[in-house]
Protein backbone atom coordinates (compact mmCIF):
# COMPACT_ATOMS: atom_id res chain seq x y z
CA UNK A 1 0.00 0.00 0.00
CA UNK A 2 2.76 2.37 0.63
CA UNK A 3 3.49 2.99 -3.68
CA UNK A 4 0.13 3.72 -3.57
CA UNK A 5 -0.69 6.61 -0.86
CA UNK A 6 2.81 7.91 -2.02
CA UNK A 7 1.05 8.33 -5.20
CA UNK A 8 -2.21 9.90 -3.55
CA UNK A 9 0.17 13.16 -2.95
CA UNK A 10 2.49 12.73 -6.00
CA UNK A 11 -0.10 13.77 -9.08
CA UNK A 12 2.03 16.44 -9.82
CA UNK A 13 5.41 16.61 -11.23
CA UNK A 14 8.59 18.22 -9.69
CA UNK A 15 12.23 18.38 -10.86
CA UNK A 16 14.88 20.17 -9.82
CA UNK A 17 18.25 20.36 -12.01
CA UNK A 18 21.54 22.63 -11.59
CA UNK A 19 22.96 23.37 -15.42
CA UNK A 20 26.59 24.67 -15.63
CA UNK A 21 25.52 27.64 -17.76
CA UNK A 22 24.01 30.90 -16.61
CA UNK A 23 20.00 31.61 -16.38
CA UNK A 24 20.10 33.83 -19.22
CA UNK A 25 21.35 30.77 -21.33
CA UNK A 26 19.39 28.17 -19.98
CA UNK A 27 16.17 30.56 -20.47
CA UNK A 28 17.23 30.68 -23.91
CA UNK A 29 16.77 27.13 -24.07
CA UNK A 30 13.39 27.02 -23.72
CA UNK A 31 12.69 30.09 -25.18
CA UNK A 32 14.28 30.30 -28.76
CA UNK A 33 13.36 27.44 -31.15
CA UNK A 34 17.17 26.80 -32.21
CA UNK A 35 18.04 25.54 -28.78
CA UNK A 36 15.23 23.64 -27.88
CA UNK A 37 15.44 21.45 -30.92
CA UNK A 38 19.30 20.34 -29.82
CA UNK A 39 17.57 19.14 -26.44
CA UNK A 40 13.55 17.99 -26.86
CA UNK A 41 12.27 14.71 -26.15
CA UNK A 42 13.65 11.40 -24.46
CA UNK A 43 16.52 9.42 -25.25
CA UNK A 44 16.56 8.40 -29.07
CA UNK A 45 14.30 11.18 -29.92
CA UNK A 46 14.96 14.06 -32.12
CA UNK A 47 13.37 17.30 -32.83
CA UNK A 48 13.24 18.41 -36.29
CA UNK A 49 9.71 20.62 -35.66
CA UNK A 50 9.44 24.00 -33.38
CA UNK A 51 7.75 27.39 -33.53
CA UNK A 52 7.67 30.03 -30.69
CA UNK A 53 6.08 33.00 -30.23
CA UNK A 54 7.33 33.98 -27.35
CA UNK A 55 4.80 36.41 -25.60
CA UNK A 56 1.96 35.71 -23.18
CA UNK A 57 -0.73 34.67 -25.24
CA UNK A 58 1.78 33.22 -28.00
CA UNK A 59 2.02 29.79 -28.64
CA UNK A 60 4.79 27.50 -29.30
CA UNK A 61 4.12 23.86 -31.19
CA UNK A 62 6.66 21.21 -31.93
CA UNK A 63 7.42 17.52 -33.13
CA UNK A 64 9.76 14.72 -31.67
CA UNK A 65 10.28 11.45 -33.42
CA UNK A 66 12.11 8.70 -32.89
CA UNK A 67 12.72 5.31 -35.16
CA UNK A 68 9.55 3.14 -32.82
CA UNK A 69 7.65 6.09 -32.26
CA UNK A 70 7.34 8.10 -35.08
CA UNK A 71 6.09 11.60 -35.06
CA UNK A 72 5.48 13.36 -31.85
CA UNK A 73 3.66 17.18 -31.91
CA UNK A 74 3.00 18.75 -28.73
CA UNK A 75 2.11 22.32 -27.81
CA UNK A 76 1.15 24.93 -26.15
CA UNK A 77 0.32 28.68 -24.67
CA UNK A 78 2.76 30.72 -23.13
CA UNK A 79 0.96 32.09 -20.02
CA UNK A 80 3.40 33.88 -17.88
CA UNK A 81 7.45 35.30 -19.01
CA UNK A 82 9.91 36.60 -16.85
CA UNK A 83 13.09 36.46 -18.75
CA UNK A 84 15.74 34.75 -17.46
CA UNK A 85 13.88 34.08 -14.19
CA UNK A 86 10.34 32.80 -14.98
CA UNK A 87 8.04 30.77 -17.48
CA UNK A 88 4.97 29.72 -17.79
CA UNK A 89 2.86 27.62 -20.14
CA UNK A 90 0.64 25.01 -21.40
CA UNK A 91 1.24 21.73 -22.67
CA UNK A 92 -0.55 19.09 -24.58
CA UNK A 93 0.07 16.07 -26.40
CA UNK A 94 -1.94 16.65 -29.89
CA UNK A 95 -1.41 12.75 -30.89
CA UNK A 96 -3.37 9.63 -29.68
CA UNK A 97 -2.45 7.83 -26.76
CA UNK A 98 -2.59 8.06 -22.81
CA UNK A 99 -2.36 11.86 -22.21
CA UNK A 100 -3.16 12.88 -25.59
CA UNK A 101 -5.32 15.83 -25.47
CA UNK A 102 -4.70 16.62 -21.97
CA UNK A 103 -3.96 19.90 -20.76
CA UNK A 104 -1.23 19.90 -18.05
CA UNK A 105 0.45 23.39 -17.03
CA UNK A 106 4.27 23.92 -17.08
CA UNK A 107 6.16 26.12 -14.50
CA UNK A 108 9.88 26.46 -14.59
CA UNK A 109 11.70 28.83 -12.41
CA UNK A 110 16.08 29.69 -13.12
CA UNK A 111 17.67 30.76 -9.93
CA UNK A 112 21.30 31.81 -10.26
CA UNK A 113 24.06 30.47 -8.02
CA UNK A 114 27.19 31.00 -8.19
CA UNK A 115 27.16 31.22 -12.21
CA UNK A 116 24.99 27.90 -12.48
CA UNK A 117 21.66 27.65 -13.08
CA UNK A 118 19.23 26.38 -10.69
CA UNK A 119 15.83 25.18 -12.65
CA UNK A 120 12.69 23.82 -11.03
CA UNK A 121 10.64 22.27 -13.24
CA UNK A 122 6.92 21.75 -12.28
CA UNK A 123 4.14 20.12 -14.49
CA UNK A 124 1.00 19.28 -13.64
CA UNK A 125 -2.51 18.81 -15.03
CA UNK A 126 -4.75 22.35 -15.43
CA UNK A 127 -7.18 22.06 -12.52
CA UNK A 128 -4.38 21.48 -9.69
CA UNK A 129 -2.19 24.09 -10.67
CA UNK A 130 -4.76 26.55 -11.05
CA UNK A 131 -5.72 26.09 -7.13
CA UNK A 132 -1.57 25.40 -6.17
CA UNK A 133 -1.04 29.17 -7.99
CA UNK A 134 -3.39 30.38 -5.17
CA UNK A 135 -2.09 27.93 -2.77
CA UNK A 136 1.23 30.01 -0.87
CA UNK A 137 1.26 26.35 1.07
CA UNK A 138 1.70 24.62 -1.66
CA UNK A 139 4.23 26.89 -3.87
CA UNK A 140 6.45 27.89 -0.24
CA UNK A 141 6.57 24.03 -0.17
CA UNK A 142 8.27 23.90 -3.43
CA UNK A 143 10.47 26.48 -2.61
CA UNK A 144 11.63 25.67 0.28
CA UNK A 145 13.01 21.91 -1.39
CA UNK A 146 14.83 24.33 -4.08
CA UNK A 147 16.25 26.25 -1.38
CA UNK A 148 17.13 22.79 0.67
CA UNK A 149 18.62 21.63 -2.91
CA UNK A 150 20.51 25.21 -3.56
CA UNK A 151 22.20 24.69 -0.56
CA UNK A 152 23.62 21.06 -0.72
CA UNK A 153 24.80 22.08 -4.05
CA UNK A 154 26.62 25.13 -2.72
CA UNK A 155 27.93 22.98 0.08
CA UNK A 156 29.51 20.52 -2.34
CA UNK A 157 30.77 22.65 -4.74
CA UNK A 158 33.15 24.02 -1.30
CA UNK A 159 33.89 20.96 -0.43
CA UNK B 1 -8.68 8.29 -22.37
CA UNK B 2 -7.66 11.37 -21.70
CA UNK B 3 -10.94 12.42 -20.86
CA UNK B 4 -10.53 10.06 -18.27
CA UNK B 5 -6.83 10.91 -17.02
CA UNK B 6 -8.37 14.86 -16.80
CA UNK B 7 -11.70 13.12 -14.99
CA UNK B 8 -9.05 11.86 -12.46
CA UNK B 9 -7.14 14.41 -11.67
CA UNK B 10 -10.06 16.97 -11.19
CA UNK B 11 -11.19 14.37 -8.62
CA UNK B 12 -7.85 14.80 -7.08
CA UNK B 13 -7.30 18.18 -7.34
CA UNK B 14 -8.99 18.68 -4.07
CA UNK B 15 -7.16 17.95 -0.74
CA UNK B 16 -10.32 16.62 0.95
CA UNK B 17 -11.00 14.33 -1.67
CA UNK B 18 -7.19 13.39 -1.56
CA UNK B 19 -7.37 12.92 2.22
CA UNK B 20 -10.49 10.46 2.03
CA UNK B 21 -8.38 7.98 -0.36
CA UNK B 22 -5.63 8.56 1.61
CA UNK B 23 -7.79 7.33 4.58
CA UNK B 24 -9.25 4.69 2.56
CA UNK B 25 -6.07 3.32 1.03
CA UNK B 26 -6.15 1.83 5.02
CA UNK B 27 -9.25 -0.16 4.07
CA UNK B 28 -12.76 0.34 3.85
CA UNK B 29 -14.89 3.09 5.52
CA UNK B 30 -18.26 4.23 5.59
CA UNK B 31 -19.45 7.43 4.56
CA UNK B 32 -19.79 8.42 8.77
CA UNK B 33 -16.27 7.10 9.13
CA UNK B 34 -14.85 9.57 6.33
CA UNK B 35 -16.77 12.64 7.42
CA UNK B 36 -15.21 12.50 11.22
CA UNK B 37 -11.93 13.79 10.69
CA UNK B 38 -13.71 16.88 8.41
CA UNK B 39 -15.42 19.84 9.43
CA UNK B 40 -17.80 19.73 6.72
CA UNK B 41 -21.33 18.04 6.36
CA UNK B 42 -22.17 14.90 5.54
CA UNK B 43 -23.90 15.43 2.20
CA UNK B 44 -20.38 17.70 1.54
CA UNK B 45 -19.05 14.25 2.31
CA UNK B 46 -21.39 12.67 0.21
CA UNK B 47 -20.73 15.21 -2.75
CA UNK B 48 -16.55 14.44 -3.06
CA UNK B 49 -17.56 10.76 -2.43
CA UNK B 50 -19.87 11.13 -5.90
CA UNK B 51 -16.42 12.80 -7.55
CA UNK B 52 -14.27 10.02 -6.34
CA UNK B 53 -16.94 7.16 -7.37
CA UNK B 54 -17.49 9.35 -11.42
CA UNK B 55 -13.62 9.07 -11.67
CA UNK B 56 -13.26 4.79 -10.50
CA UNK B 57 -11.08 5.95 -7.62
CA UNK B 58 -13.46 4.68 -5.44
CA UNK B 59 -16.92 2.38 -5.38
CA UNK B 60 -19.23 1.31 -2.96
CA UNK B 61 -20.74 -1.23 -1.64
CA UNK B 62 -24.72 -2.38 -2.37
CA UNK B 63 -26.02 -2.40 1.44
CA UNK B 64 -28.14 0.42 1.74
CA UNK B 65 -27.11 1.20 4.96
CA UNK B 66 -23.82 1.02 4.99
CA UNK B 67 -22.58 1.60 1.61
CA UNK B 68 -19.12 0.99 2.40
CA UNK B 69 -16.17 2.50 0.46
CA UNK B 70 -13.31 1.17 -1.24
CA UNK B 71 -10.48 2.74 -3.00
CA UNK B 72 -9.90 1.53 -6.59
CA UNK B 73 -6.03 1.44 -7.00
CA UNK B 74 -6.26 0.52 -10.75
CA UNK B 75 -7.02 4.31 -11.43
CA UNK B 76 -4.06 5.35 -9.21
CA UNK B 77 -1.84 3.32 -11.30
CA UNK B 78 -3.13 5.03 -14.30
CA UNK B 79 -1.76 7.96 -12.31
CA UNK B 80 1.28 6.80 -11.65
CA UNK B 81 2.09 5.43 -14.76
CA UNK B 82 1.00 8.77 -16.56
CA UNK B 83 3.80 10.58 -13.97
CA UNK B 84 6.58 8.03 -14.77
CA UNK B 85 6.43 8.67 -18.48
CA UNK B 86 6.92 12.53 -18.06
CA UNK B 87 9.25 12.30 -15.73
CA UNK B 88 11.48 10.41 -17.82
CA UNK B 89 10.72 12.07 -20.68
CA UNK B 90 11.74 15.23 -18.85
CA UNK B 91 14.81 14.06 -17.12
CA UNK B 92 16.41 12.42 -20.23
CA UNK B 93 15.49 15.84 -22.10
CA UNK B 94 17.61 17.44 -19.74
CA UNK B 95 20.40 14.82 -19.94
CA UNK B 96 20.42 16.20 -23.78
CA UNK B 97 20.14 20.04 -22.39
CA UNK B 98 23.26 19.61 -20.45
CA UNK B 99 25.05 18.09 -22.81
CA UNK B 100 24.08 21.39 -25.25
CA UNK B 101 25.07 23.61 -22.87
CA UNK B 102 28.51 21.88 -22.56
CA UNK B 103 28.69 21.60 -26.14
CA UNK B 104 27.90 25.34 -26.21
CA UNK B 105 30.57 26.03 -23.60
CA UNK B 106 33.41 24.43 -24.88
CA UNK B 107 32.38 25.96 -28.31
CA UNK B 108 33.27 29.43 -26.35
CA UNK B 109 36.48 28.27 -24.83
CA UNK B 110 37.66 27.35 -27.86
CA UNK B 111 37.68 30.48 -29.20
CA UNK B 112 35.37 29.59 -31.69
CA UNK B 113 32.80 31.66 -33.46
CA UNK B 114 30.75 32.20 -30.44
CA UNK B 115 27.75 30.54 -30.08
CA UNK B 116 26.46 31.98 -26.73
CA UNK B 117 22.62 31.92 -27.27
CA UNK B 118 21.89 35.54 -26.64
Amino acid sequence: MGARRKSLADNELLIVRTFNAPPSVVFAMWSRAEHMKRWMGPKGFTCPEMAIDLRVGGRYHGMIKSADHGENWFGGVYREIVPDKRLVFTFTWENDGPSAGLETVVTINFEERDGKTIQTFHQAPFRTVERRDGHVGGWSEAFDKQAAYAEKIAKEQAA
Amino acid sequence: MADLLSVTFSALADPTRRAILARLAQGEATVNELAEPFEISLPAVSRHLKVLEGAGLISRGREAQWRPCKLEPERLKTVDDWLSVYRRFWEQSFDKMAAYLKELSAGESDGRAKKKPR
